[in-house]
């Protein structure tokens, strides 16, 4: 603490300057998170589609994949849910953001944290760290209720390889989308915009260049974020044309770099 | 302290060209008394305060705080508290958490929260959702989370606005007290008659510039205008004898105007020449008056009715 005594006599004290260091940005950042309705909306919804859609999609087709007709593999239907749940994890990775923007908490974000690259950082950190448990968790409870109408056909997998795998993977790839919306957020700054944006990419886009023709268009779908970041999160994927798992991830985890790049150099210069 | 030094702000606007929101401005806001930081709406006063407070960088220029970049400093909130925007909340958080995730970017301790929250009388609604709040709450909830840090610099932009009388009355005494415990306060505002009450300096700016920065009793002896209002029967004789003297005289209805001698002396002058007085009265302009006079120049929006009288 120090001390100083003004003209007037009066003794001021100030608290000595206490650095607040990263910690600090994350624990508030987490409490952030954790205090607004919409954050255990979002992880709800994404736990009952997840799950819940793996689950349906198994008892629905069970009978179907043990008989000789099915032309797909039941290691494409065991993390089904999770084509739905990454709609989820975009609408919360873009809340985080725009949300702040909207009703201009971004000014009291930034006056109380003035090192922007600190808020982008533990910004993403946080809803990583959530993301990827909810959606391991989202991902084996599916696994578990899914594999029981599977097993009931003979046609049950182990949690072992690709399965195991695609466990944690749907974890890394929620957390992956949810990290490539929050770039895109501070970007547009806009929630409909960033949502909007980010699903036409993932879902509209990611299909619709699969018309394109030749070698050039098949590059561009293996590329596409959605196409080269979804592999990892299923044992077998339902198009056998893209790239392998971690691959893939690798590519989308480099796309979602480029975006956080672009995000971070925007928001310094840009005014709050 | 804080302190800018040739502090400029441009705008791009949508033509392509360039608006000069600040324009060069030096001032320095002292410790221990409150600043009034005056000026007409678009004058320049909250892209300043932004500045100060690092959210909008300047294009040209600088300005401290305690001796640094606002952004240089490891826990801002225990150097300046800020109220910038009322909405600068999360309406689906409680005034509670919202304060909490302040305290927690900073370091600041939590116990910190429910002193602050008791400072501006919220603690029985602090569990509430922020966008419940009226916006005189919100106000409250804004200056709590200004002084959650105990800084030595204080900001408010507008603070008074959408409080009712006793929340005005609060925040007029709550910045004298921060004045009087040494701390340096500054407070925009485009009501004068609340900065009349409130500060104890002034800082005036229009389209970007500073008009005036002095005392408040300085200000007032400046630019508020006065005049000698003078009623008689004889009006014209009266009239004629005051402007022989060089008196500057204005007649508007059935009164004289007189400036240029003060009230005493214009009675002495009416007796010995044998006129008689109905009225003698000196009339001060309110600081409203003399900050209309100041920055009629520089208001950027007149009302359509305003400028057909002209």
């Amino acid at each position: 603490m120090t001390a100083t005594m003004t003209e007037g006599g009066t003794l001021v004290v100030s608290p000595a300057a206490t650095t607040a260091g990263f910690g600090a940005v994350l624990r508030a950042e987490w409490l952030k998170l954790r205090t607004v309705r919409s954050t255990w909306w979002t992880v709800l919804a994404t736990f009952v589609l997840g799950a819940g859609l793996t689950v349906l999609m198994c008892w629905g087709n069970a009978d179907w994949l043990a008989s000789p007709e099915a032309d797909e593999s039941p290691g494409s239907f065991i993390t089904w849910g999770m084509m739905i749940a990454q709609i989820t994890a975009v609408v919360l990775g873009a809340l985080v953001v725009t949300t702040e923007y909207a009703t201009g908490m971004i000014r009291s974000s930034f006056a109380a944290v003035p090192a922007r690259g600190r808020v982008l950082a533990a910004k993403s950190l946080v809803l990583v760290t959530v993301l990827f448990v909810v959606g391991t968790v989202t991902a084996l409870v599916g696994y578990l209720g899914g594999n029981y109408f599977l097993d009931q056909e003979g046609i049950g997998m182990a949690l072992e390889g690709d399965v195991l795998r695609s466990m944690y993977g749907s974890g890394l790839y929620l957390a992956g989308i949810g990290l490539f919306t929050v770039a895109v957020g501070f970007l547009l700054r806009h929630t409909a915009g960033t949502i909007s944006v980010v699903l036409a990419l993932m879902l509209i886009l990611g299909n619709m260049v699969n018309l394109v023709p030749g070698t050039f268009g098949e590059w561009l779908t293996k590329l596409m974020p959605g196409n080269a970041g979804s592999v990892v999160s299923t044992p077998v994927s339902f198009n056998p044309d893209l790239l392998d798992a971690w691959t893939g991830f690798a590519v989308f985890g480099a796309e979602t770099a480029v975006l956080l790049a672009a995000a971070y150099v925007v928001l310094r210069r840009r005014d709050a | 302290m804080i302190r800018a030094h040739a502090l400029t702000k441009r705008f791009a606007t949508e033509k392509g060209q360039s608006r000069v929101a600040v324009d060069g401005v030096d001032f320095v806001v002292e410790p221990g008394r409150v600043t009034g930081f005056l000026g007409p709406n678009g004058a320049g006063k909250s892209t300043t305060m932004r500045m100060i407070l690092g959210l909008d960088a300047p294009t040209s220029g600088t300005v401290s705080v305690n001796g640094h970049r606002y952004a240089a400093a490891p826990a801002p909130l225990r150097e300046i508290g800020a109220l910038l925007d009322a909405h600068a909340i999360h309406p689906g958080r409680s005034a509670r958490d919202h304060l909490r995730w302040m305290a927690a970017s900073n370091g600041i301790p939590t116990t910190r929260v429910g002193e602050v929250l008791e400072l501006v009388g919220l603690e029985s609604v602090a569990g509430q959702r922020a966008g419940r709040y009226s916006l005189g709450m919100g106000q409250r909830l804004g200056i709590a989370a200004a002084m959650l840090g105990d800084p030595p610099v204080v900001v408010l932009d507008e603070p008074v606005n959408g409080l009712d009388p006793e929340g005005i009355r609060w925040v007029r005494t709550f910045a004298r007290q921060l004045a009087d415990e040494g701390r340096t306060v500054f407070i925009s505002s485009h009501l004068m008659s609340e900065m009349a009450l409130m500060a104890d300096h002034l800082l005036v700016i229009g389209r970007g510039s500073i008009l005036a920065d002095c005392s408040m009793s300085d200000f007032m002896a400046d630019h508020a205008a006065s005049y000698v209002r003078v009623k008689a029967p004889a009006l014209v004789d009266v009239a004629h004898l005051l402007s022989g003297r060089g008196l500057d005289v204005t007649r508007v209805d059935d009164e004289l105007r007189v400036s240029g001698l003060d009230a005493p002396a214009v009675g002495e002058l009416a007796f010995r020449h044998g006129l008689m007085l109905h009225e003698l009265t000196l009339v001060r302009s309110s600081l409203e008056d003399a900050f209309m006079a100041l920055t009629a120049d520089s208001v950027e929006y007149h009302a359509a009715t305003e400028g057909a009288l002209r």
